[in-house]
């Protein structure tokens, strides 16, 4: 029984890392940059729905605006800050990356983010489902449907678009596809907003489970990283088979050993594997 | 030209010369802060502390700056030192002298197991996994906070002996410290002129070729990994017995990034460059965190500024200063 509830509490934390992983692996595709501010986005996801639980406004509300608020300001970033370093080795984006998301955990310190705080469920999405003998209460559903529906969203749009072929090319060949007149500077701007966008809802969706403060996001930024690596640097399909896998493994060890060793069973695990498979599960990560 | 190349040697010649005398009256500079501190002690304390940043710094740059291994996770190895030496003092013996090796011992022994699935990742996974590794022995301390103290810390080190006497004053620390760091100054720089530094340069300027020359990078990876590794875990045993508690907080992801900020604020791969950044980073940090709460922004804004406008750090920004205003006398003179 308790398995059976784990599984189904693993495929829901698999969905938020999903969604939350895309992002990360979109904006490595394109700029080949890691982005140690991805965490940071998370949190700011997770603040902006406690204040704006604050100020009145209701659940929904939130659910827009941050998303749109923090795209924005990832524009803005990529403009103003990661485009300064375009072409340098590839250090100088992870130093820049995390200098960012201390930066951003410093000022949500600043607003309110020192103190552990949940985000209230709305109303509507109160109670429990009940499959068979297993309870499962209905935020989680929301959550899971949320996330998987947004994910197909974006694979479609990524398949179908103009935007996602462009995408797509830059992903594989940044250089071909420059020379193809793809503008890689407001591609990259587009991208890292994307980016952003899905980072802050996953964290207004997981405000009310993983609950709100500054640095929340840097759980989360672990877990991803070692879904990203399970499935391959750059694969999106590869991420979507790790993000559950490393959300079940992190349950199900939650479930049995307790949080900490949890994180070191999946650390275990992602090192195992990279002895054999340094190019993730289907083979398609780049290593250089 | 054939003038300029004629008088190269002689000015090389000059420059190592003031070069050595400037790193002589460094070190004296250095030694001398007991002296001068004896009625504030607390600067002393401060002094101490900068010192220990100092050897971490040089053991992350000894792996960042010599194989171009970028370590994300290099506190993993600073508390795993600290929560050992604690730990072995308290059950063991709180003589210095046995401590440090053994811990030096069981790091060389854990770090090359770990390394040895590490370093066949080069780049951004290697990074994203030592980051990762970081973040497990901050688990384990919680996981094993039975004897670890968990979030209160290790508590109650007893205050070490070196031969039997008791080392408590704080020049004498000092002094120690000082000492341990300017060994291992010496040492980092004998190992940069010699055959292994040599080859663990060609492996950052171009691991492929290399390979190709019949370096075996493998193992020179996993060494130059171990000696960092083991390092920083002498800087975490002499930071434990220093101050008689460990944290939790020393393996956050916020130290490894500290002491990376320390490399790339003083240069990396400059070797003396991170040993200053981690000195001047260590006091800026006490004087401006006693003036504002929001330490955190500062640090973050100012670590993306380095990174933007200073790649080569502060160090290298005024070697390079330094090396245009010199070329530009001697073109004068000339």
């Amino acid at each position: 029984m308790l398995a059976a509830s784990l599984a189904l509490n693993g495929l829901v934390m698999g969905s938020v890392l999903l969604l939350f992983s895309l992002g990360l692996t979109l904006i490595y595709g394109v700029g080949r940059i890691v982005n140690f501010a991805h965490g940071a986005f998370f949190s700011l996801g997770a603040m902006a729905g406690i204040w704006a639980a604050n100020s009145g406004l209701p659940f929904w509300a939130a659910l827009i605006v941050a998303p749109l608020g923090v795209g924005l300001l990832g524009v803005l970033l990529d403009w103003a800050v990661f485009a300064r370093i375009r072409d340098r080795p590839m250090v100088d984006s992870l130093l820049l990356t995390f200098g960012l998301a201390l930066f951003i955990t410093g000022v949500l310190y600043e607003f309110g983010g020192r103190n552990v705080q949940i985000l209230a469920i709305p109303p509507s999405l109160q109670g429990i489902v009940s499959l068979g003998a297993i309870k499962l209460p209905v935020y989680r559903v929301f959550l899971s449907a949320l996330a998987i529906l947004l994910t197909v969203a974006l694979l479609l749009f990524l398949k179908n678009s103009d935007w996602g072929l462009r995408v797509r090319a830059a992903n594989d060949d940044p250089e071909m596809g420059a020379c193809l007149g793809i503008d890689r500077e407001n591609l990259m701007h587009s991208v890292v907003g994307v980016s952003a966008a899905l980072a802050a809802i996953s964290g207004v969706v997981g405000a009310p489970i993983f609950t709100a403060y500054a640095s929340v996001g840097d759980k989360i930024l672990i877990l991803a990283f070692m879904t990203v690596i399970l499935g391959g640097l750059g694969s999106l399909r590869g991420a979507i088979v790790a993000a559950y896998v490393v959300g079940l493994i992190t349950v199900f060890g939650e479930g049995y050993f307790g949080g900490q060793l949890a994180l070191m069973l999946l650390f275990v695990l992602v090192m195992a594997m990279l002895i054999n498979w340094p190019r993730g599960f289907f083979g398609e990560g780049r290593t250089e | 030209m054939s003038d300029h190349t004629a008088t190269m040697p002689m000015h090389a010649a000059a420059d190592r010369r003031m070069k050595g005398l400037a790193l002589l009256v460094a070190a004296a500079a250095g030694a001398s802060v007991p002296l001068w501190t004896g009625n504030v002690p607390f600067v002393l304390i401060l002094a101490s502390q900068a010192v220990i940043a100092a050897i971490v710094a040089l053991s992350l740059d000894l792996l960042m700056g010599s194989t171009g291994l970028l370590s994300f996770g290099h506190a993993a190895w600073y508390g795993f030192g600290a929560y050992l030496t604690g730990l072995a003092a308290k059950m063991l013996t709180p003589e210095m002298l046995l401590l440090l090796p053994l811990t030096v011992a069981v790091t060389i022994l854990l770090s090359a197991i770990i390394g040895f699935v590490l370093v066949r990742q080069i780049g951004k996974t290697f990074a994203i996994l030592t980051l990762a590794l970081g973040q497990i022995m901050f688990a384990l301390v919680f996981v094993m906070s039975g004897i670890t103290g968990g979030e209160d810390g290790l508590q109650g080190i007893p205050v070490p002996t070196a031969l039997g006497f008791q080392i408590a004053k704080p020049a004498v620390w000092y002094w120690l410290l000082y000492g341990i760091l300017l060994a291992s100054l010496a040492g980092a720089f004998h190992i940069r002129r010699s055959p292994l530094g040599k080859s663990w340069l060609a492996i950052r300027e171009n691991t492929e070729r290399a390979r190709f020359i019949g370096l075996d990078t493998g193992t020179l990876k996993l060494l130059s990994y171990v000696v960092s590794a083991s390092l920083a875990a002498l800087a975490g045993g002499l930071f434990a017995l220093f101050n008689g508690a460990a944290s939790p907080d020393m393996l956050n992801w916020f130290e490894s990034g500290k002491v990376l900020m320390y490399v790339v604020l003083g240069g990396v791969g400059t070797i003396i460059g991170p040993v200053i950044g981690a000195a001047v980073f260590t006091v800026t940090e006490h004087y401006v965190s006693s003036v504002t709460n929001s330490w955190l922004i500062y640090f973050g804004g100012f670590f993306v500024l380095i990174v933007i406008v200073a790649p080569g750090g502060l160090f290298g920004a005024g070697a390079s200063l330094w090396a245009r205003i010199t070329t530009a006398r001697r073109g004068a003179s000339a």
